[in-house]
This record gives C-alpha cells, structure tokens and sequence, in this order.
C-alpha cells in the first residue's frame, strides 16, 4: 500500500501539468480525496503553472470580445444554489432533488468529505454510505444535482450532523450555510408498507416546509439527496407519511436534527 | 478600485489584475453579471489566448479554445471556490485542459511526433509574441533555474500536450525520472515565483 501510493504521489507534476492519461486522472483524483497534502501541493504546483501559463499573454483580436459577450448572453449558466443572502422564506422554497448519480470520475468534493469524515466520529461509517451508494450511482458532476451536491461538499463551512431515527437507522446530514443547502442521507432505515413513505422537513422559525420523499432503496439507504432553501434555524426532521407524500406532517417526527442535537 | 456598481475596475492593458479582484468579478458572472463577465474577459483572455496559443499553435484554432474557455468561465463560474485556490489558477487550469484535450483528440500521435523536434524551441517562439507583462521576465528567469530536464519535462509536458510516458520516450529516459523530474521542476518554479 505504502509502496502504491508513494508511486502515484510522485505523479503529482504530471498531473498538475496535464500530463496524464484519463486512468492516471481518475487515479490520482481519487487518491486525492484521501490524501490533504496532495490537494495542498497540486493547489502549489497549478499556481505555478498557471503563472507560467499566463506569462506568454497575448492581445486577442478586438472582435472576439463582442463574440464571447454574445455567446455568453445566449448560453445558460449553472443554477447559483443560495449563494446570495436569503431571499425570505415566503419566497424561498424548500425544493429536493434526488441526486441518484456518483462515480469514479472526476470527484473533487471527495475531498471535502475526507476532510468532514476526518473531522466526524461516529457518523463515519453511515457517512461513507455516501460513499458507496456514489460509487453505485455514477455521479455526473456536470448534472445540476451532482453539482448541488458538490457545493455543498465544497463549501468551506460543511458540518455533519448524524442522528438515530427512533424506528431504526441512521441519518446523517452535511450540510452548508453558506451555500443555505444540505445533503441529506440515512442507512439501516425500516422498511415501510407500500403505502407509506419516509418524509424530510424542514422546521424553524419560516414555518415547516416539506423538502422531498426518501426514495425506496436496497438495504434501508438513502440518499444522498440535496435540500436547499435550508434557513439559520432550521431543524430537519423525518416523519412516515403516506406514500404520496403530505404538505404538512401528519406524524410523529422519527428524527430531528439542528438546534442543539 | 471600483466602478459605481462594486466591480473591480481595470485598465484593459494591465494584465489579470489583483486576484481577488479576479475572484470577485467570478463571484458576480456567477450570478449571471455580464458586465462582470465583459471585465473577467478583458483580465483573462490575454493570458487564456497566449497559453492556449502556445499549446494548439494554429491561431484560429487557438481563438476558437479562446472562446470555448470563456464561455466555460461563464457557465460555470459559480463552482470556483477561492478556498480551494486562486482565481488566475482556476482559470488557467480549465484553459490548459481545454487546450490541452484539443490537441489530443485533433492531432494523431504521429503528427506529435513530428513536432517533438521542435518542441524544446516553440517557448521562445511563443515568448516572442507574448505582450510584455510584469510576469514574464520573472517566469523566464525561473524556468532558467530548473536543470535542462526538468525544464524539458516541464515545457513538453505543458506545451507540448505531451503525457509524462510519452515525454519519457521523447527524451529518452525512464518513465520514473520523468515523473519525479517534473514534480521537482514544478516545485523549484513554484517556489522561485514565490506561489504558494
């Protein structure tokens, strides 16, 4: 082991400079994510070439100024997920998406997770069922909800919050202020009858607002599945509703997270 | 520096700027600002344009990257983190990769091979054209301070679109010297250029 990953460390010049093939990327990437003073030193090395990179600067035609603002005017941009102050909470809305995607790619918010996993205690192992069910999934980090899922990994502000759901199982929460979003996933949940499903809610002083059904999955996972329009008080909760979800719990909660939890 | 709208203002002349700066501007093309996007242009597309130039070689081609690179930044402005790096280097790193991934899928091994002769030379060739920037002299001054493979491995690797194996065969040497030589390479120039 020590031996394999001296190896790929000595790629990191390579990689920095874009000398690798896709299998070294994908590699190195993933050794990456377990590995902080990596990122630390590729951070340094691509400093570097990006100085000697934009040292040879030249001065572009003028006409292909106006051809970049005109394309950009026509080109959709990727959804800014709360990046800006709260809009209020008449107009924020609770939205979920489930983000059934995650893959050995490219996965640089692997690396804030390490960082959350290493800081975390007991939630890591329920943590890493994030990790397993990404590797399942394939995560398109160029898809919206792969990408909401990366800003909140990527936040500098991320925390985890786990807890027990009374009926069985674990969730854990990573989640970001700064980015008013979460990453909601649960393993060992209960199954429910088909007519029942698990609901996640936001509660706090904007009112309760239902932010998304738990999909069914094998073995009582779930997740991850992004929350965003997340306020400062908020706290989550998980309440069984009927399988066609409910606008307001219409049960018990089975796990609240937030607020001194 | 700002304009009446909070934007960083620039002479279209200086070169990329203050990188916060920089990385303020992002931060508003990140909420669809095109203003903020016409004044990221005017920072980065100089440097985008000399780079990609010095890698793709063929100007048309390189504008067209030019223009692909930009409109990268545009879409995808909202996943540059400051934390995680400086704003110059997130660009920098998205353009090389661009211009990087044109050369590999447009131009058949064989014909990268005919340019390795020259490969070592084309730096100069691009430095003759470059605008004269504050940072240029420096970064020649560095790259003087690698030892010759280092600086090879470095150069090719970097202009040459070329991988660590195939700059290993081109200079002739193992596969291992090569890799370490241009981590090395890098780390002597990073800390020559004072980057942390």
């Amino acid at each position: 082991m020590r031996r394999a990953s001296t190896d790929l460390h000595t790629l990191a010049g390579a990689y920095a400079l874009d000398a690798v093939s896709d299998a070294d990327r994908a590699r190195f990437d993933q050794h990456l994510a377990s590995c902080d003073a990596c990122v630390q030193e590729i951070r340094g090395l691509r400093e570097a070439t990006a100085r000697l990179g934009a040292s040879a600067a030249v001065r572009p035609r003028a006409e292909l100024k106006a051809r970049a603002l005109r394309a950009a005017s026509q080109t959709r941009q990727l959804p800014p997920f709360a990046r800006d102050a709260s809009p209020g909470p008449r107009r924020r809305r609770a939205y979920a998406a489930i983000a059934g995607t995650s893959g050995p790619g490219r996965r640089p918010w692997l690396t804030r997770l390490a960082t959350a996993l290493a800081a975390g205690s007991v939630a890591v192992a329920v943590a890493m069922g994030v990790l397993a069910l990404g590797a399942q999934h394939r995560l398109d980090l160029d898809q919206v909800r792969g990408h909401a899922i990366a800003a909140v990994l990527n936040a500098p502000d991320v925390t985890m919050l786990t807890a027990e759901v009374t009926s069985g199982g674990t969730a854990t929460v990573l989640e970001s202020r700064r980015e008013g979003s979460l990453v909601f996933t649960a393993a060992g949940l209960r199954a429910l009858p088909a007519a029942k499903s698990y609901e996640l809610w936001l509660m706090g002083p904007a009112g309760t607002r239902a932010a998304g059904m738990l999909t069914r999955s094998k073995a009582g996972m779930v997740g991850p599945m992004v929350v965003s329009g997340l306020a400062a008080d908020d706290r989550r909760g998980l309440t069984v509703e009927p399988a066609g979800g409910s606008s307001r719990p219409t049960s018990a909660p089975i796990m609240m997270i937030g607020l001194g939890s | 520096m700002t304009d009446g709208r909070g934007l960083p203002r620039r002479d279209p002349a200086a070169g990329p700027g203050s990188d916060a700066d920089l990385a303020v501007l992002l931060a508003h093309v990140a909420r669809g600002d095109q203003p903020a996007f016409e004044a990221v242009y005017d920072r980065v597309a100089g440097p985008v344009l000399g780079m990609v130039r010095g890698v793709v070689r063929d100007l048309a081609q390189s504008e067209e990257v030019m223009q692909e690179v930009l409109l990268e930044l545009w879409r995808t402005a909202v996943r540059f983190d400051a934390a995680k790096g400086s704003a110059l280097s997130w660009v920098m790193t998205l353009a090389h990769r661009r211009a990087v991934d044109r050369v590999r899928s447009e131009q058949k091994l064989a014909e990268r091979e005919s340019r390795a002769a020259s490969a070592q030379v084309d730096y100069d060739d691009v430095t003759e054209t470059v605008e004269a920037t504050l940072d240029r002299e420096r970064v020649r001054r560095c790259l003087r301070s690698l030892t010759d493979l280092q600086r090879e491995s470095v150069t090719l690797a970097y202009y040459g679109s070329y991988t660590y194996s195939e700059v290993a065969g081109l200079l002739g040497v193992a596969v291992g010297t090569v890799k370490t030589r241009m981590r090395d390479g890098l780390i002597r120039l990073r800390d020559c250029l004072g980057v942390e």
